[in-house]
C-alpha cells in the first residue's frame, strides 16, 4: 500500500515537473533580465530660516496625510553630565516632559494630548538631545502650544525628579539580565574607559546625588533658541508656519554662552578577552571591538564596503562563514560604526552556544585578519558596492527621511551634500582601497573582546585567544547615609 | 468643567472620524486585487510618491500547523526559504541533487541505528555520523553560499527578512522600482522549486536562535512555560521555534512534505505597494506565479482547547529580576467581543493615560513597567488577554499581582468615563492615519486583513466596530473573560541560596 502510495507520487511527480518545465523555459534567468533606469527622485529642498530668537528652522510640506510632525535638536548631551553625576541629563530630559509647566502638570499634559491622539517626547543622546511632536493637522495649534511650553517653561516638579530618579534604580538592578545588553555596555566602558563620558555606568550614588536644583541648571545652560535646532515637516503652508513659529516663539529668548565642544575621546587601546561570568545563559554572547573614527575621515567610503564585505547583511563573509557554512550563530555581523563628531566604535558582535564560545570568536577574528592580508573578490567588492548604490533611492524615499537627514548634517556641522559625495566616493573604491584601510585602521593586536556567558560549558578555555582578565559585575549599592528616606 | 472639557473634546474627535471616511474612499482608489487561476491573490497599492517598492507574502501557515513531534517546522522552512532554486544558489544541479540525496540515504541509516536505542552500537553509531558528515561536505561543496540574498542585496534590496508566528508565515523587503521584475522572478522561483540545500548547518542556525531568544533571557523562558502551562490541547502551547530536541531531529523530507501540503497557492496573498502600476504587476504575475500549481488547501488546525477548570501557575526560577504575567483566556479575533477587549486593552494600557501605568508605574510606583496585551500569541484561535509587570526594586511580585487584581476588579465593576472612552477610540483612528504612509506597513497590513477577514477593506471599517464599542461593553468583556477559573500566572522567583542555580549574577 504504502509502495503503490509512493509509486502514484512519484509518477505524479515526474507529470507535475514536466509541466513545470515547459512554463520555466518562458520565464528568463536572473542574468538575462534587463532593467530601466530608475526615475528620476524627487528630492524635496526644506525652506530654512533663522527665528528672530536665534533659534535655526528647517520646514518641509508633505501633504500626502494631515499630520504635523516636528524634531528639535538641542546642542547638549549625556557628554556634559557631571563625573560625579552621572545621568544627570538624561534625568533632565524626562523630567522636562514629566514634570510638567508652570501651568499644568505633566500628568494634565499626559491627558491633552493623548485626547487628541498627539505626543510631545523629550529624549537625551550622547552628543544631542531632542524634543519631538507629533499630532494630527487639526490640532496642530494645541500640540505647538504644549510643544513651545515643554521647551520654554519646564517646571520640574519634585515628584516627577523622584519617579525617574527611581525608576534609573530599578533599571541599574536589571541591568545584568539580558546578556547582549551586558556584552555591548562593557565592550564600551573597555574601549572608551571607565573614567570618562564615553565609557562609564551610571550608579546608584550618581543618582542619589542629583538634586533639583542641577536639572534645572542643565536646563538653563543648554535650553537656549540659539543652540536649538527645529524641523517641521508635514500637512502646512510653509509662509503660514513660518509666520506661526514667529509669534509661538516670540516671547523666548534667554542668551547663554555658546556650548562648548564635546570632551575629546582620549582611551588608549586595552588590547584582551574580557570575561563577564553568566551563569543562566545557554549560549555566550561576544564582541570584538576597537576606536574607529568619524564620518569625516576621507576613509569612511572605503571603510563601509570594507564592512559590508566583512560583516553586514546576509552575504557577508562572518555570515557566510560562521553562520551559513559553521551553523555556530544565528545572529552575527560588524560594523564600523563612525560617528559624526568623535571616533565611534568599530565592532563584531554575535552569540553562539557556550561549548563553541572560543571557536566562534576564533573564527570571527580569523575573518578580519583576512580582510587585512588579501585583496576582497572582484565580486565581493561589486556586490558590496552595488548594494549601497543601488539602493541609494531609499535615502530618499520619504520627505521626513530628507528633512532629518539635512538636520543632522546642519547639527553636526556636514555639508548638505555629503550624502551625495559619499556615493561618489563608494562607487571610486578600489579592491586596494579596501585592504589599505583595513591594514591601516584595524589592528588586531589592539582588538578588546568582551565575552559574556557560562565558562563551565566552554569547550575550549578563552585562554586559547590570550589573556583572560574578568570583568565584575556587581551593582555598587547606594551608601547608607545618602539613601533615600521614604 | 468636565462637560465644556468634552465638548471642546468633540470637535477634534468628528473631524477625525470624518478624514478616515474620506482617507478610505481616497484609498480605494489606489488599490487593486486580482486572483491568479491557480488560487494565488495580489494586493497592488499604488504610491508614486518615490521611485521604491515594497513586497510583503503573506502564508496562511504557522507554528500552530506544525506536525506533533516536529514543533518548529514551519519556522524552519521559512530559514529554507533563503536557500535558493535548482538554478540559484548551485554550482552544479544535477552533482548537487545526487549528493543532497546521498545525505539523506546515510542519515536513514543513522536514524536506523539511533532508533534501536539503549542496544545501538556506539561505533556503528560513530562510524555513521562520520559518513553523515563527510557525505554533508559533498553535498555543501556545490553550494553556492547565499546566493539568493546576494541578488537580492546587490540590486538594493532593503530590509529583507521572515517572520515565523503561531498563525502565519511572513516573507518581505523593498526594492527601487526598476526591480520589480526581479522580485517577481525571484519570489515566485522560490515558492515554486525552493531547494533544502544546507539544511542540517541551518538546523544548527535554528537551534542558536532558541537559545538566544528563549534560553538565555528569563523573560523568554517565562514566555514559553506560561504558553506551555495555559494551553493543554491546543498548539499555541508550543513556542513558533520549537522545542529543542525537535529543532535537533529536524529531517529534510520532513520539512518538504511541509512546504508541499501548506504551500499552496490558495494559502499565499502577496502585497505589492508603491511605484508600480496594477496592470503591469498583472502581467508579471501571471507569467512568474502562474507557474505555480494549484493544490488544494489543507484542513485548519481543528483540536479545540478545552474550557479551564481552575487557576494554573508556572514559574521559572531565575536570579534575574522579576517578571510577572497574568493570562486569561478569551475567544477568537472572530468573536463579537473582539472589538471590546481590543478597547479594553487601550483603556489598561494604551500611552500614558492607561490605568495600569498611572496606578502602578507613576502614582503606587510599586513597578518599572506594566501593561496589558489583548491578543497572545495569535488571533486566529481563542487565546490570551495578558497583563505583565516588571517590579520596581524593592516591591515584590506579589504585591504587584495584587494591584493588577485591584485593577482588574475595578474595571468589572466601575465602567469607564466617556473621556477615556473618546480618548481610545481617537487614538485608535490616529494609529491607522499614521500606519498609511509606510509602503512596507501597507504591503504587510492588507495582506493580513484580507486573509483574517476576507476583505482589507476592514483595516478601515474596524474603527466603526471600536466606534461601537460602549462602557457598559467594556465592563461586560471584562467581567466575562477575567476570570480565576480561567487563567495561568506565571512568574520568576529567585532561587534559594545554595541552590545550582544560585550565585549566577
Amino acid at each position: 500500500m504504502t509502495r503503490r502510495a509512493g509509486f502514484m507520487t512519484g509518477f505524479l511527480a515526474v507529470l507535475l515537473a514536466t509541466v513545470g518545465l515547459a512554463q520555466t523555459q518562458t520565464v528568463p534567468s536572473y542574468r538575462q533580465l534587463a532593467y530601466p533606469p530608475l526615475k528620476q527622485v524627487k528630492i524635496p529642498d526644506p525652506a530654512s530660516f533663522t527665528l528672530k530668537n536665534g533659534m535655526r528652522v528647517l520646514l518641509l510640506e508633505d501633504h500626502e496625510l494631515p499630520l504635523i510632525n516636528g524634531l528639535a535638536l538641542i546642542r547638549t548631551g549625556n557628554l556634559f553630565d557631571p563625573p560625579d553625576k552621572r545621568g544627570l541629563s538624561g534625568v533632565m530630559a524626562d523630567v522636562l516632559r514629566s514634570g510638567g509647566t508652570s501651568v499644568k502638570t505633566g500628568d494634565q499634559i499626559d491627558e491633552e494630548l493623548e485626547n487628541i491622539a498627539a505626543s510631545v517626547e523629550s529624549s537625551m543622546g550622547e552628543s544631542s538631545a531632542s524634543i519631538s511632536f507629533s499630532g494630527l493637522k487639526e490640532t496642530s495649534g494645541t500640540v505647538l502650544g504644549v510643544f513651545k511650553a515643554v521647551m520654554t517653561d519646564p517646571a520640574f516638579r519634585q515628584e516627577k525628579i523622584d519617579l525617574t530618579i527611581s525608576q534609573a534604580h530599578s533599571g541599574i538592578d536589571r541591568r545584568n539580565d539580558d546578556p547582549q545588553g551586558i556584552a555591548e555596555r562593557e565592550i564600551a566602558s573597555i574601549l572608551y574607559g571607565r573614567d570618562n563620558s564615553y565609557g562609564w555606568n551610571i550608579e546608584h550614588p550618581d543618582l542619589a546625588r542629583i538634586q533639583r536644583s542641577d536639572v534645572q541648571a542643565f536646563y538653563r545652560r543648554y535650553y537656549f533658541p540659539k543652540n536649538i535646532m527645529l524641523a517641521v515637516y508635514g500637512d502646512f503652508s510653509t509662509p503660514e508656519m513660518k509666520e506661526q513659529l514667529e509669534k509661538l516663539f516670540a516671547d523666548w529668548s534667554p542668551e547663554q554662552p555658546p556650548v562648548p565642544a564635546f570632551p575629546p575621546v582620549t582611551a588608549k587601546p586595552a588590547p584582551g578577552v574580557f570575561l563577564a561570568e553568566k551563569a543562566d545563559v545557554t549560549q555566550t554572547f561576544f564582541s570584538l571591538g576597537l576606536l574607529s573614527g568619524t564620518l569625516r575621515d576621507p576613509d569612511y567610503p572605503a571603510l563601509e564596503v570594507a564592512m559590508d564585505v566583512l560583516g553586514s547583511g546576509f552575504t557577508s563573509r562572518l555570515m557566510s562563514q560562521i553562520r551559513t557554512k559553521m551553523g555556530l550563530a544565528y545572529s552575527i555581523g560588524a560594523g564600523w560604526g563612525a560617528a559624526y563628531d568623535h571616533p565611534g566604535t568599530f565592532r563584531i558582535v554575535g552569540s553562539t552556544k557556550s561549548p563553541s564560545t572560543t571557536d566562534a570568536i576564533l573564527a570571527a577574528r580569523s575573518e578580519l585578519e583576512k580582510m587585512r592580508t588579501t585583496e576582497v573578490s572582484e565580486q565581493e567588492l561589486k556586490t558590496a558596492k552595488d548594494a549601497v548604490l543601488n539602493s541609494f533611492v531609499f535615502f530618499f524615499d520619504s520627505p521626513a527621511k530628507t528633512l532629518s537627514r539635512v538636520l543632522r548634517y546642519q547639527y553636526f556641522g556636514y555639508p548638505n551634500d555629503f550624502l551625495f559625495e559619499y556615493q561618489k566616493k563608494v562607487a571610486a573604491v578600489t579592491r586596494a582601497d579596501v585592504l589599505r584601510v583595513m591594514k591601516q585602521h584595524v589592528d588586531p593586536a589592539n582588538l578588546s573582546i568582551v565575552a559574556v556567558g557560562n565558562p563551565k560549558d566552554f569547550g575550549k578555555p578563552l585562554t586559547e585567544i590570550g589573556r583572560v582578565e574578568k570583568i565584575d559585575l556587581s551593582i555598587p549599592p547606594v551608601p547608607a547615609a545618602m539613601a533615600p528616606v521614604k | 468643567m468636565r462637560f465644556r472639557l468634552s465638548l471642546f473634546l468633540l470637535l477634534p474627535c468628528l473631524l477625525a472620524a470624518q478624514s478616515v471616511v474620506e482617507l478610505q474612499k481616497s484609498f480605494e482608489k489606489k488599490v487593486t486585487e486580482f486572483t491568479l487561476a491557480n488560487g494565488l491573490h495580489f494586493i497592488v497599492i499604488e504610491r508614486h510618491e518615490a521611485p521604491v517598492v515594497s513586497f510583503h507574502t503573506y502564508v496562511n501557515v504557522g507554528s500552530v500547523d506544525d506536525p506533533s513531534g516536529e514543533t518548529g517546522l514551519a519556522h524552519m522552512f521559512e530559514h529554507m526559504a533563503f536557500k535558493g532554486t535548482p538554478s540559484i544558489g548551485t554550482k552544479n544541479w544535477p552533482a548537487e541533487k545526487a549528493a543532497m540525496d546521498g545525505v539523506e540515504q546515510v542519515y536513514d541509516r543513522l536514524d536506523a541505528e539511533r532508533n534501536k536505542g539503549a542496544r545501538a552500537d556506539p561505533k556503528k553509531l560513530e562510524a555513521i555520523s562520520n559518513q553523515l558528515a563527510a557525505a554533508m561536505e559533498k553535498a555543501d561543496s556545490f553550494v553556492e553560499p547565499n546566493e539568493y540574498d546576494r541578488l537580492v542585496e546587490s540590486n538594493g534590496g532593503q530590509d529583507m527578512n521572515a517572520s515565523t508566528a503561531e498563525d502565519s508565515t511572513n516573507y518581505f523587503y523593498s526594492f527601487p522600482s526598476n526591480r520589480i521584475e526581479l522580485w517577481f522572478l525571484l519570489e515566485s522561483s522560490r515558492f515554486l522549486n525552493p531547494v533544502f540545500r544546507e539544511f542540517y548547518k541551518e538546523r544548527d542556525v535554528v537551534r542558536e536562535e532558541r537559545r538566544m531568544r528563549v534560553e538565555s533571557s528569563s523573560q523568554g523562558k517565562l514566555i514559553e512555560a506560561l504558553s506551555a502551562t495555559a494551553f493543554a490541547a491546543h498548539p499555541y502551547h508550543n513556542e513558533a521555534v520549537g522545542w529543542a530536541s525537535d529543532i535537533e531531529n529536524f529531517r529534510r523530507p520532513g520539512a518538504e512534505r511541509f512546504y508541499r501540503q501548506h504551500y499552496v497557492p490558495a494559502n499565499i496573498t502577496l502585497g505589492i505597494a508603491g511605484d508600480v502600476y496594477p496592470s503591469e504587476a498583472r502581467r508579471l504575475a501571471e507569467k512568474y506565479f502562474g507557474r505555480l500549481v494549484a493544490r488544494p488547501v489543507p484542513s485548519q488546525y481543528r483540536t479545540v482547547e478545552p474550557i479551564q477548570e481552575g487557576e494554573k501557575t508556572a514559574t521559572i526560577s531565575s536570579p534575574a529580576q522579576p517578571f510577572v504575567i497574568l493570562a486569561y483566556k478569551r475567544p477568537d479575533r472572530h468573536s463579537p467581543d473582539a472589538a471590546a477587549l481590543a478597547v479594553l486593552d487601550s483603556v489598561l494600557s494604551d500611552g500614558r493615560t492607561g490605568i495600569i501605568y498611572k496606578d502602578m508605574v507613576r502614582d503606587k510606583q510599586i513597578a518599572l513597567g506594566a501593561g496589558s496585551a489583548a491578543e497572545f500569541p495569535g488571533g486566529k484561535y481563542p487565546s490570551l488577554f495578558l497583563f505583565y509587570v516588571l517590579p520596581s526594586s524593592g516591591h515584590t511580585s506579589e504585591e504587584n499581582r495584587q494591584e493588577l487584581d485591584r485593577i482588574i476588579q475595578q474595571v468589572k465593576t466601575t465602567k469607564v468615563d466617556d473621556e477615556t472612552l473618546q480618548r481610545v477610540k481617537t487614538k485608535l483612528r490616529a494609529g491607522l492615519i499614521r500606519s498609511l504612509n509606510s509602503n512596507a506597513g501597507l504591503a504587510s497590513a492588507l495582506c493580513s486583513y484580507y486573509v483574517n477577514y476576507g476583505d482589507w477593506r476592514k483595516l478601515f471599517t474596524e474603527l466603526d466596530e471600536y466606534n461601537k464599542v460602549t462602557a457598559d461593553d467594556v465592563a461586560r468583556v471584562a467581567n466575562t473573560y477575567l476570570v480565576k477559573e480561567h487563567r495561568t500566572v506565571a512568574y520568576t522567583y529567585v532561587p534559594e541560596a545554595g541552590s545550582e542555580k544560585e550565585g549566577a549574577k
